[in-house]
C-alpha cells in the first residue's frame, strides 16, 4: 500500500516545478502550463486526502471541480492570451506592461 | 516491493520528470506534448490513489480539451512568436533564474520539510475514518457513490460551478471575438 | 541808561551777524540756481550791498568806543564750557567794514568780468562764501571757529583759484596754495592748542584783551616759542611770507576779479589780521625777526616784481611787498600803522588789480579777433592803451602813486608812517638793526621802479602786438558801466581825504589813533621831515628813470643776460629750490611709504588674506565632505530605498509573483525555525 506521505511528496515536488515555470517562461502559454502543473499538483493531493472519505467522497469530488474550473481558467486565461497577442504582438509578460488606455 | 508500489514509483518518477522538462525546455512544442506526457502520469498517480473516475475525467478534460485549447493558441498566437521561441539559448541554467530555482528548492525543503515532521497515522482524523472503516478499498467502486454525491449532497456547488464554466466559456467566447469598434 | 546801552549793543551785535549771514544767504540761493544762471551776480551784489551797509553801521557805532562782546555756550566739555559769540571791537569793525567795502565793487566788476562763463552762478557761489567767511573770520570770539573760517576762506581761495578746472596750471596753482596754506593751518592749530593748554580758554577778549590772560601770565618758554613758530607759519603761508610766499603768484591763475578782492585785499590780509589779534603773545624777539622776515619779504617780492613781464605776476609780488611791510610793521611795533597800511593797502590794490582785469580783458578780446599768438597777460605785448581807456589809466596812475606812497593818495600816509617808525625804531640801536628801514627805504624805491615801468608799458607808447599784424586796429574801451563804477569808487578810496583831513601827517589819521593802545616808539623829529621828502624826490626821479629807459628806450639798468636779472626774472629760483629741498625727497619719500605700504604691510596682509583663504578652504573641505557627505549620504540611502521599493512596481506579473512568494515563503521559514 502507498503511504500518504509518498503521494505528498510527488505532490510537492510538482507544485515545486510549476512554481519553477511559472516565475522563469517568456511565453504566456507555459507560464499557463506552469498553472495547470500547480493546480494539478493540488488535485493529487485532494486525491491523496480522499482516500479517507469513503461515505461522501468530497475528496474526489472537489477534485473534479477543480478539474473542470481548470478547465474553465484555462479557456479564458487562452482567449486574454490570444487577445494580448493581437494589441502587443508579443506573449511575452515582461512586456506587456502597460495598461490599455 | 509490490506491484503497486513499483507503478506508483514509476508513475511519480514520470511525472516529476517530464514535469521537470517542461521547466527547462526552450521548446514550447515540446513541453506542450511533455505536459501531456505530465497529465497522462498523473492520471496514473490517481488510479493508484484509488480515484479511478477523477483518472478518467483528468484524461478527458485535461488531455481532451485544455491541452487542445493550449496547442490551438499556440498555433493561433502566430508564426513569428514560435520563430522567437525557438530561437532561446539553450543554456541549462541562467543566472537570470537563479532566484527561481532558489525560490522553488526552497518551498520544496520547506514542504519536506513539513511533511516529514507530520505523522499521518497519529493524525485524529485518519484514525477516526480507519475506525470507522470509512477508507477506500482497493476493490470499491466509487463512481456511482459519486454520481448520487454530486446530484444529492454537492448539488449546489455542481449548479454552481456548471453556471460559472459557462460564464467562463461565454466569456471566452466574448473576448476572443474580433473587436469592430475599437 | 543802562538798558538803552543794552538795546544799543542787542542791535549792532545782530547788524554785525546780519553783514555776515548776508553772502551765506547768498551763497546759498546761488547754488540752489544752475551753474550758469544769470540772476546769480545781482543776488551776491544785492547781499554784500546789504552787508557794507550794516557794516558801516557797525562800524559807526562801535569804533573808538565800548567794545560790544557776546557770547553764549557752544559745548561743554568736563569743566570746561566753549563759548561762541561776536566780538566787536576796533580791530574787527575796520575789517568788517574793509571786506565788504572792497567786496562790493569786486562783486559790480564781476558781474560784467564773468559775464560770458559758463560758470557764471557758481562763480558767484563761491565768491559769496568767501565773503561769508572772511566776514565771520573777522567778528568771531574764539579761537576754535576763528580756525574754523581761516580754513573756509583758505578753501574758498583753493576753490576760485581752480576755478577755471580746465587750465591745468589753474590746477597745480591751487594745490600748491591748498598745500602751502595746509601748512600755515598746521602751525595755526598747534599754536591755538597751546594756548588752550596753557589757558585754558579759547576766548579771544580773555586771551588777548586789555586784561587779557596772557598779559598777566607768560606760557613757559619752549612752548611758547612753538605757538610763536606756529603763529608765524600761519601768518607765512596766509600772506605768503617768505618761505611760503611761492602760492601767490600762482594762485594768479583764477579770474582777475578773485585776485583782486582774495588774493590782493582781503584774504592774504588775514594774515596781518591774525598777528593783529594774537600781537600779545609776542616777545620783544620775536617781533624782531618777524620784523626781518616782513623786510626781507617785502625787498625780495618787490626785486623780483621789477623784471616780470605777466601783468598780475608783477602785481601779485607787489601785495607780498606790501604784505612783507606790514608784517614788518607789526614786528617794529608800529601796530596801528600795519593796520593802517592793510586797509589803504586793500583799496588800492583792489584797484590796480581791476585795471589790470579790464587790460587783460580787453587784449584778450583783440587777440582772440585778430587771432593773434600772444598772452593777454603779458605787458610786453601792450602798449598805447592811454588814450583809448582814459578811466583807466587813470585809474592806474592813481593806484601806482598810492602804491608808491605819493603824497595825496592814502599810500602815502600808511607807508610813510611805517617807514618812519621804523627809523625811530633802530634809533639808537646797533646798524644790523638799521638794515630794516634802510631795506624798507630801498624797497619803497624799487616798488616806484616797478609800478612805473608797468603803467609805463601798458600805457604809454605804441601798442606791441601791432608789430605782428599792421592791420591791428586799437580799439579798445574803458568797458561798461560795471567797470566804471567800481574804478571810481575804488579810486576815492585810495585818495587821502577817506583817511584823514591831514594830506601830510599820517599821526592824523583816524585809523591810526583807533590803535593808538600800542604806542612804544619815541618821536624822532627829523625822520618826519626828511623821510617823506626823500622818499618821493628819489622815487619821482627813478619813476623818470623808468620812463626814460621804456620809452626813450635807454639803455636798461641791468643786462637782460646778467645774473641779477635772471636772479630776479626767475624769481629767486625760490621754485626751484623747493622743488628739489622740499617736493623731490617728499616725493621720494612718498615713493618709499608707498613701497613700504606694497610690500610689506600688503604683504603681511596679504599673508592674512592668505591664512584666512586657507582657514575657509579647510571650511569649505569639511563642508563639502563631512557635513554635505552625510547629506548626501542620507539622501543616498533614500534614494537607494526608494530605487528598491521602486523595483517592486515595475509592471512585470512574474515579479509581483516572485515577490510574493518570497515573502510567504520567508513566513514559512520564519515559523518553522520559531517552533
Amino acid at each position: 500500500m502507498i503511504s500518504l506521505s509518498d503521494f505528498l511528496i510527488v505532490s510537492a515536488g510538482l507544485f515545486c516545478i510549476g512554481l519553477f515555470v511559472t516565475l522563469t517562461k517568456r511565453n504566456a502559454i507555459q507560464i499557463l502550463i506552469g498553472i495547470e502543473l500547480m493546480l494539478n499538483a493540488a488535485i493529487l493531493n485532494l486525491i491523496a486526502f480522499g482516500k479517507y472519505d469513503r461515505f461522501t467522497n468530497s475528496g474526489q469530488t472537489f477534485a473534479l471541480f477543480a478539474i473542470v474550473l481548470a478547465a474553465a481558467t484555462t479557456a479564458v486565461a487562452l482567449a486574454i492570451i490570444l487577445n494580448v497577442y493581437k494589441k502587443y504582438k508579443t506573449i511575452d509578460p515582461d512586456k506587456t506592461d502597460q495598461l490599455k488606455d | 516491493m509490490t506491484m503497486v508500489q513499483a507503478m506508483f514509483y514509476l508513475m511519480g518518477f514520470i511525472t516529476l520528470a517530464s514535469g521537470l522538462f517542461i521547466a527547462i525546455s526552450k521548446n514550447l512544442v515540446r513541453s506542450v506534448f511533455m505536459f501531456f506526457v505530465t497529465l497522462m502520469a498523473l492520471a496514473g498517480l490517481y488510479v493508484l490513489a484509488l480515484a479511478d473516475f477523477i483518472a478518467i475525467t483528468q484524461i478527458v478534460v485535461y488531455v481532451g480539451g485544455i491541452l487542445v485549447l493550449i496547442v490551438f493558441a499556440f498555433m493561433l498566437s502566430g508564426r513569428e512568436t514560435l520563430a522567437n521561441l525557438q530561437q532561446q539559448q539553450s543554456k541549462f541554467i541562467r543566472i537570470k533564474k537563479l532566484p527561481a530555482i532558489l525560490l522553488a528548492v526552497l518551498f520544496f525543503i520547506v514542504m519536506i520539510n513539513v511533511l516529514f515532521k507530520t505523522n499521518f497515522d497519529g493524525l485524529p482524523w485518519i484514525q477516526q475514518a480507519i475506525a470507522q472503516k470509512n477508507t477506500i478499498g482497493t476493490n470499491d467502486a466509487m463512481i456511482g457513490n459519486i454520481g448520487v454525491g454530486l446530484m444529492t449532497h454537492y448539488l449546489l456547488p455542481f449548479e454552481a460551478i456548471s453556471i460559472l464554466l459557462m460564464m467562463a466559456l461565454v466569456g471566452a467566447a466574448h473576448i476572443s471575438r474580433k473587436e469592430k469598434g475599437i | 541808561m543802562e538798558d538803552f546801552l543794552q538795546h544799543i549793543d542787542t542791535l549792532t551785535i545782530n547788524f554785525a551777524l546780519g553783514a555776515v549771514i548776508m553772502p551765506l544767504l547768498a551763497a546759498i540761493v546761488n547754488r540752489c540756481l544752475p551753474a550758469n544762471s544769470k540772476p546769480s551776480g545781482w543776488i551776491s551784489t544785492l547781499a554784500i550791498l546789504v552787508s557794507a551797509v550794516l557794516s558801516i553801521f557797525v562800524f559807526a557805532k562801535v569804533w573808538n568806543q565800548h567794545e560790544v562782546h557776546q557770547q553764549q555756550v557752544w559745548f561743554t566739555i568736563g569743566n570746561t564750557s566753549v563759548y561762541t559769540g561776536i566780538l566787536l571791537n576796533n580791530l574787527s569793525v575796520l575789517m568788517l567794514v574793509l571786506v565788504s567795502l572792497v567786496a562790493l565793487p569786486v562783486h559790480i566788476y564781476s558781474t560784467a568780468y564773468m559775464k560770458d562763463d559758463d560758470r557764471y552762478g557758481r562763480y558767484f557761489v563761491y565768491l559769496s562764501f568767501f565773503c561769508f567767511s572772511m566776514l565771520a573770520l573777522v567778528v568771531v570770539d574764539n579761537l576754535v571757529l576763528f580756525y574754523a573760517f581761516w580754513e573756509l576762506v583758505g578753501f574758498s581761495s583753493y576753490l576760485l583759484i581752480g576755478f577755471w578746472y580746465t587750465k591745468p596750471k589753474a590746477i597745480i596753482a591751487n594745490k600748491k596754495a591748498f598745500i602751502m596754506n595746509r601748512i600755515g593751518d598746521i602751525g595755526l592749530l598747534t599754536a591755538i592748542a597751546i594756548l588752550f593748554a596753557s589757558y585754558h580758554t579759547f576766548d579771544i577778549e580773555q586771551l588777548f584783551g586789555a586784561n587779557g590772560v596772557v598779559k598777566s601770565a607768560a606760557i613757559s618758554s619752549n612752548w611758547q616759542y612753538v605757538a610763536c613758530i606756529g603763529l608765524f607759519l600761519a601768518v607765512a603761508a596766509k600772506s605768503a611770507q617768505f618761505p611760503l610766499h611761492t602760492w601767490l603768484p600762482d594762485a594768479m591763475e583764477g579770474p582777475t576779479s578773485i585776485s583782486a578782492l582774495i588774493h590782493a585785499a582781503t584774504m592774504v590780509a588775514a594774515g596781518v589780521f591774525l598777528l593783529g589779534r594774537f600781537y600779545p603773545v609776542f616777545t620783544h624777539d620775536e617781533l624782531t625777526i618777524l620784523a626781518i622776515i616782513g623786510c626781507f619779504t617785502a625787498f625780495m617780492a618787490a626785486t623780483i616784481a621789477l623784471t616780470q613781464n605777466d601783468l598780475k605776476r608783477i602785481l601779485a609780488y607787489s601785495t607780498i611787498s606790501q604784505l612783507g611791510y606790514m608784517v614788518m610793521a607789526m614786528g617794529i611795533g608800529a601796530y596801528s600803522s600795519s593796520l593802517f597800511h592793510l586797509a589803504t593797502h586793500a583799496f588800492f590794490k583792489c584797484l590796480l588789480f581791476l585795471v589790470a582785469g579790464i587790460v587783460i580783458h580787453e587784449v584778450q578780446h583783440m587777440k582772440d579777433e585778430y587771432n593773434l599768438h600772444i598772452d593777454p597777460q603779458n605787458i610786453l605785448y601792450m602798449g598805447g592803451l592811454r588814450k583809448k581807456m582814459p578811466l583807466t589809466f587813470i585809474a592806474s596812475v592813481v593806484g601806482g602813486l598810492a602804491l608808491f606812497g605819493f603824497p595825496l593818495t592814502s599810500g602815502y600816509l600808511s607807508k610813510d608812517g611805517i617807514l618812519i617808525q621804523s627809523f625811530e625804531w633802530a634809533e639808537g640801536k646797533d646798524w644790523l638793526h638799521k638794515l630794516i628801514p634802510i631795506g624798507a627805504l630801498l624797497t619803497s624805491w624799487l616798488t616806484a621802479f616797478y609800478i612805473a615801468r608797468l603803467v609805463i608799458k601798458v600805457f604809454f607808447g605804441e601798442f606791441k602786438a601791432a608789430q605782428f599784424d599792421p592791420a591791428i586796429k586799437l580799439h579798445v574801451s574803458d568797458g561798461k558801466w560795471q567797470y566804471r563804477v567800481p574804478l571810481v569808487l575804488l579810486m576815492g578810496c585810495s585818495l587821502f581825504p577817506l583817511f584823514s583831513i591831514n594830506p601830510i601827517l599820517y599821526e592824523k589819521a583816524w585809523i591810526f589813533n583807533g590803535f593808538s593802545v600800542i604806542t612804544a616808539l619815541d618821536r624822532v623829529n627829523i625822520y618826519h621831515t626828511i623821510l617823506p621828502l626823500l622818499v618821493n624826490l628819489v622815487g619821482v626821479i627813478v619813476m623818470y628813470w623808468a620812463y626814460a629807459i621804456y620809452i626813450k628806450e635807454k639803455a636798461l639798468p641791468l643786462p637782460e643776460s646778467g645774473f641779477l636779472f635772471r636772479f630776479s626774472y626767475r624769481e629767486w629760483y625760490f621754485d626751484k629750490i623747493y622743488q628739489k629741498v622740499i617736493v623731490l625727497p617728499v616725493i621720494a619719500l612718498s615713493k618709499f611709504t608707498r613701497w613700504f605700504d606694497r610690500n610689506i604691510l600688503d604683504g603681511f596682509i596679504h599673508l592674512l588674506a592668505k591664512i584666512g583663504i586657507g582657514g575657509s578652504k579647510i571650511a569649505e573641505w569639511c563642508d563639502r565632505y563631512l557635513i554635505d557627505g552625510f547629506l548626501h549620504l542620507l539622501a543616498s540611502i533614500t534614494l537607494g530605498i526608494g530605487n528598491f521599493a521602486r523595483r517592486f512596481q515595475n509592471g512585470k506579473v512574474q515579479y509581483y509573483l516572485f515577490s510574493m512568494l518570497a515573502i510567504i515563503l520567508a513566513v514559512f521559514i520564519f515559523k518553522i525555525l520559531i517552533y
